[in-house]
């Protein structure tokens, strides 16, 4: 080891206070920059879950030319080779084929306009969020037909109740006005009117024959991680035939899209705020301590030690704190990151049980994101921070002409 | 604290100059960029409630009971003129106009669309935060302006005509031709995807609807006292029988969203609090304890430990004030200047879009931050009191000191 | 699958229905009556003359139509009053639905969509319109009771399982004439929904028919749908040309 480094390690074990004062301090700061960068991912990563869930899916298959015209009416080229394709893909966690039908549901006088939805009730289960949230009822069965589940404001407005056979009515091929009764065997209170009327689901073959025009008109998929849903749209695409085409959430949703890219770039603003201030408080101490050397630094010079080998010193000095810091930051940081990691930040005794916007409905509470990427963070901001905060004093430092510093006034 | 030693105290301070202005750095850039951040923490809250309240929804709304339920054609206010006129003259009325939504048919060619004609008094509606604010002409007569979106859906371009057809409020059949004047590109979706913008007197007489429109919306001079404002409209006796709502009311999700928002900058203030008094305190404390041998001096000169931390705490308290005059200085004068040349939201982040759309609705992103003086006051309290607990703690502790382990130190 | 829904308003078929005056009259042939009823304004063609009120506690509003019809699936209905939509035509021809604006002179499609909603602002649905109806075929009818005071036959109709349509139950009041005096609808639930009554009994086109029709819905305050046949032809002869776009265009 060279004579630098030996020299750090021992100044910076003499002054114990000092050393434990500066790693304090360092540790606080990147334990608080540590909490912010999980909250921010974890913010992210909430909206972009629960926007593709709640009934988009990350990635979507459909028909060629929907993307501009936006007809319920158009159908795949391919539904079954697309289902297959994507089912085939790695890391995808469910693939839901449906078909949409603008109908109308009817109880005696009482109508409502709807989009209904044709599923396949077991695949629908694992992409639609508000499967697993039927209450009073139950979800659509595999096979089932003849049953509808719909959303509270729905039934409301049909004054029915579970249980009850609605008509429900729909133009389809050819300008044609088909009807068909259906049972409500489950309804769903999304939280948000607008919400509840989106729900309405009935069994796929249900819709087809409600319509006449036959097949499935998109495949929805929820991925295992969200973030790969630009390259899962990539691969998709090369494998779906017919004219057919694959879009990802945010281009179905622009609007929601814009709000996550809003939110992101929000949060980098506020991370950059929180890191320039723990920046400025490593290098205030830092500068405090050197400042407080001078003379030991004047020692040094005296002695012979040339300016670069000062500046080695220094920022070997301040690697080191960095990385005690940085271990003391992680210490400090990782339980609070783990605690809002799995029990979340609880938000709803501020929003209310649930929070809906843009027909998204969802419980404010905010997971922090844990990940590899944790430990290089804290190090990089530490010992960043510290070298970065340390480069003035050690300029300082090499700078120090020892027959003034060693003048005993100061 | 007397004057005396006040300024002996700032006297000492510049005995060790260095170490005086680094602690007042760090003290007054971190007071600065809590200032700053709590700055644009309001612009932010601002600018989503003005974007929110600007274009469609207004401060206050009225309508005829039962309307926002089922939006029937028939349920009008009456006397709209009469209403307009008592209402501009309430206090705390920055300015009230009204509207006609009206679904009907759009037919460039045969084929019919699905619309909503809305009309809009045009004067009113072109404010800086109003619908109309980029328009490129505003409705008169039979020119009408549609929805960009809609138009694209229905290959309208400048200069077409379209027949409208809807259901008047007696019942009737209503159709006419109309002159598209522009297409526009609204902060509002709804109104880009299905509206159809057309002058207030000619909807009604379109519709059968002579001095009545669906809704009434008026913006006041304050935007925080929206309750107040919809509490001084609805005793007004032209609206007798109306329902009379604020934003909040109208659109709570819209009021949840802006609630969302602003906790979630909140915790971060206090984040950013908690890493501004880390870095003061670290400051003051290394500082502190570095002074431990020149306070040892003074211990064994025959100085009363009391004495020592009394002139430690005044050291910093004038340095404190000092630090905290020239944070509020910097972060002040930047959020002024900020304020008045509003800051581009794109810039600041370096990425992101500069206009965005979420919630229905297109928001252009410049901020133009602004402090109160209760957000002055408590970044100055906090950062103040921490620097003199950061300094009387070592201070105390050094006092204690024999003497001559502090000369040794 | 069949669909049921009663639409004895525009869509005007006729049947001649022989009149039985009786005394102590035994209980009627219910399979019968119904197909009676089903005919009752059915024909291969028809010109008719109608007035429409729609009455809601905030305003009244009449109209005067002109009708003409073949088959079942052909319609153009002419507006005759009140003067500010004098002129205006339907024409339905399948599935197809166009209105012809006098004032603005354009011809408009209704998009399939739309034509879900209520008919005209009235209380019948465009539904009621398009379908098919046939108490006989969707309805288990029998009778359930004598009425004296109108004499007639109550009888009580449940939906036969797998039918489509809104209603569970109809009870249907027919006179001894062998003619509807009031329909009483009741939706899935069991609930009253509507009520039809027909009344002012006269000889139309050469059969005896009620010319008025009344809607009611149970649970809107105040609103009715008022329909009266001013006069009526059945099985008259009609140009082909009668139901085609270029007519609805010239007008008459």
């Amino acid at each position: 080891m060279s004579v630098e480094a030996r020299y750090a390690v021992r100044s910076v074990t003499r002054n114990a206070r000092r050393t434990a004062l500066a790693v304090l301090g360092i540790g606080v700061g990147v334990a608080l920059a540590l909490f912010m960068e999980s909250v921010n991912r974890g913010r992210d990563e909430l909206f972009a879950r629960v926007g593709a869930t709640s009934g988009s899916g990350h990635v979507r298959v459909v028909p060629g030319g929907w993307r501009a015209r936006r007809d319920v009416r158009m159908r795949l080229a391919d539904p079954d080779g697309a289902l297959a394709a994507a089912r085939a893909l790695p890391g995808v966690t469910a693939a839901a084929p449906r078909v949409r039908a603008q109908s109308l549901l009817a109880m005696g006088t009482h109508v409502v306009p709807v989009e209904l939805v044709g599923v396949e009730a077991a695949a629908e289960a694992r992409v639609y969020r508000f499967a697993g949230k039927v209450s009073p009822g139950r979800w659509l069965e595999p096979g089932e037909r003849g049953a509808v589940v719909v959303g509270r404001a729905v039934a409301e407005r049909l004054r029915s109740d579970l249980g009850d056979e609605i008509v429900a009515t729909a133009v389809g091929r050819g300008g044609n006005i088909e009807s068909l009764m259906l049972r409500i065997v489950g309804i769903v209170a999304t939280g948000g009117d607008d919400t509840d009327l989106s729900v309405s689901h009935a069994a796929l073959a249900d819709v087809e024959a409600l319509t006449g025009l036959p097949g499935a008109g998109e495949v929805a998929l929820v991925l295992d991680d969200w973030r790969a849903t630009a390259a899962t749209r990539d691969r998709l695409a090369l494998a779906v035939r017919g004219g057919d085409e694959v879009m990802t959430w945010g281009e179905i949703n622009p609007e929601f899209e814009g709000h996550l890219a809003q939110d992101r770039a929000t949060s980098r603003f506020v991370s950059g705020i929180v890191l320039l201030v723990v920046l400025l408080g490593v290098a205030s101490a830092q500068l405090a301590a050197v400042l407080e050397r001078r003379r030991e630094f004047a020692v040094l010079s005296a002695l012979g030690m040339r300016g670069w080998r000062m500046v080695r010193l220094v920022v070997q000095e301040a690697i080191a704190l960095g990385l005690a810091g940085g271990a003391l930051g992680l210490a400090l940081g990782l339980p609070a990151v783990l605690r809002i990691a799995s029990r979340g930040l609880d938000f709803r005794s501020f929003m209310g049980q649930s929070y809906s916007f843009q027909g998204v409905v969802f419980e404010p509470i905010l997971f922090g994101d844990v990940g590899l990427w944790i430990v290089p963070y804290a190090l990089a901001v530490s010992v960043g921070a510290t070298v970065a905060a340390s480069l003035y004093p050690a300029w300082f430092a090499a700078r120090t002409d020892p027959a003034s510093a060693l003048r005993v006034a100061q | 604290m007397t004057l005396t030693t006040a300024r002996m105290a700032w006297r000492n301070l510049w005995r060790n100059p260095r170490r005086t202005s680094l602690a007042l750095a760090a003290i007054g850039l971190s007071l600065a960029l809590v200032l700053v951040y709590d700055g644009v923490l309001r612009a932010y809250a601002d600018w989503m409630r003005e974007t929110i309240t600007g274009p469609l929804l207004g401060h206050v709304q009225a309508h005829a009971p039962g309307w926002r339920k089922d939006r029937a054609m028939d349920r009008t206010l009456r006397g709209t003129g009469e209403a307009l006129r008592a209402v501009r003259g309430a206090p705390g009325v920055a300015s009230a106009s009204a509207r006609v939504y009206a679904p009907a048919l759009a037919a460039l060619g045969e084929e019919g669309f699905a619309v909503l004609v809305l009309g809009l008094d045009p004067a009113a509606e072109a404010r800086p935060t109003g619908l109309l604010a980029a328009a490129p002409e505003r409705p008169a007569g039979k020119r009408v302006l549609m929805g960009k979106a809609l138009a694209e859906v229905m290959g309208v371009s400048k200069g077409d005509v379209v027949a409208l057809v809807g259901q008047g409020a007696d019942g009737s059949l209503a159709n006419d031709l109309f002159t598209v004047a522009g297409l526009v590109s609204t902060s509002v979706d709804l109104v880009n995807r299905q509206a159809v913008l057309m002058e207030l007197p000619v909807a009604q007489e379109l519709f059968a609807m002579p001095d009545e429109a669906h809704e009434i919306v008026v913006h006041g001079s304050d935007p925080g006292a929206s309750r107040a404002l919809a509490a001084a409209v609805a005793s007004l006796p032209a609206l007798a029988g109306a329902e009379v709502m604020d934003w909040e009311r109208l659109a709570p999700e819209m009021l949840a969203l802006v609630k969302f928002v602003e906790i979630a900058w909140v915790f971060v203030l206090v984040l950013v609090f908690v890493a501004a008094a880390a870095g003061v305190a670290n400051t003051m404390l290394m500082s502190t304890f570095e002074r431990t041998r020149e306070l040892g001096m003074l211990l064994a000169l025959g100085a009363r430990p009391r004495r020592i931390v009394a002139l430690v705490v005044s050291e910093a308290l004038v340095l404190g004030l000092a630090g905290v005059l020239l944070g509020v200085a910097l972060g002040g004068g930047l959020v002024a200047i900020g304020h008045r040349t509003g800051w581009d939201y794109q810039a600041l982040t370096g990425q992101g879009p500069s206009e965005l759309s979420f919630a229905g609705l297109r928001w252009s992103l410049v901020l133009y931050p602004r402090l109160a003086l209760a957000d002055v006051l408590r970044g100055a309290g906090a950062v103040l009191a921490t620097a003199l607990l950061a300094a009387a703690w070592p201070a105390s502790r050094a006092a204690r000191l024999e003497p001559s382990r502090a000369l040794r130190s | 699958m069949t669909v049921q829904g009663r639409s004895p308003v525009v869509l005007a078929w006729l049947l001649l229905a022989p009149l039985a005056a009786a005394a102590a009259p035994p209980e009627p042939d219910v399979p019968a009556l119904l197909r009676h009823l089903d005919d009752l304004y059915r024909s291969r063609s028809s010109i008719a003359r109608i007035e429409i009120a729609v009455v809601n506690p905030r305003s009244t509003r009449t109209m005067r139509l002109k009708a003409w019809t073949r088959g079942e699936e052909e319609v153009l209905v002419l507006v005759e009053a009140p003067a500010r939509e004098e002129g205006t035509a339907t024409l339905r021809v399948g599935q197809n639905l166009w209105n012809w604006l006098p004032r603005i002179s354009r011809t408009l499609r209704v998009p399939p969509a739309m034509m879900l909603s209520s008919w005209m602002g009235t209380d019948f649905t465009n539904d009621d319109l398009v379908k098919e109806s046939s108490l006989h075929d969707d309805f288990e009818a029998k009778v359930d009771r004598r009425s004296e005071s109108p004499p007639g036959w109550w009888l009580r109709l449940d939906v036969k399982p797998g039918v489509v349509g809104r209603w569970a139950r109809i009870d249907l009041l027919v006179s001894d004439e062998r003619l509807p005096i009031e329909e009483r609808h009741f939706d899935r639930k069991g609930r009253l929904a509507r009520t039809m009554t027909f009344d002012e009994v006269k000889v139309l086109g050469g059969r005896r028919l009620p010319a008025r029709l009344t809607l009611v819905p149970a649970d809107a305050e105040g609103q009715r749908t008022e329909l009266e046949y001013l006069d009526v032809a059945f099985d008259v002869k009609l140009p082909d040309e009668t139901f085609s776009l270029s007519r609805l265009e010239r007008g008459r």
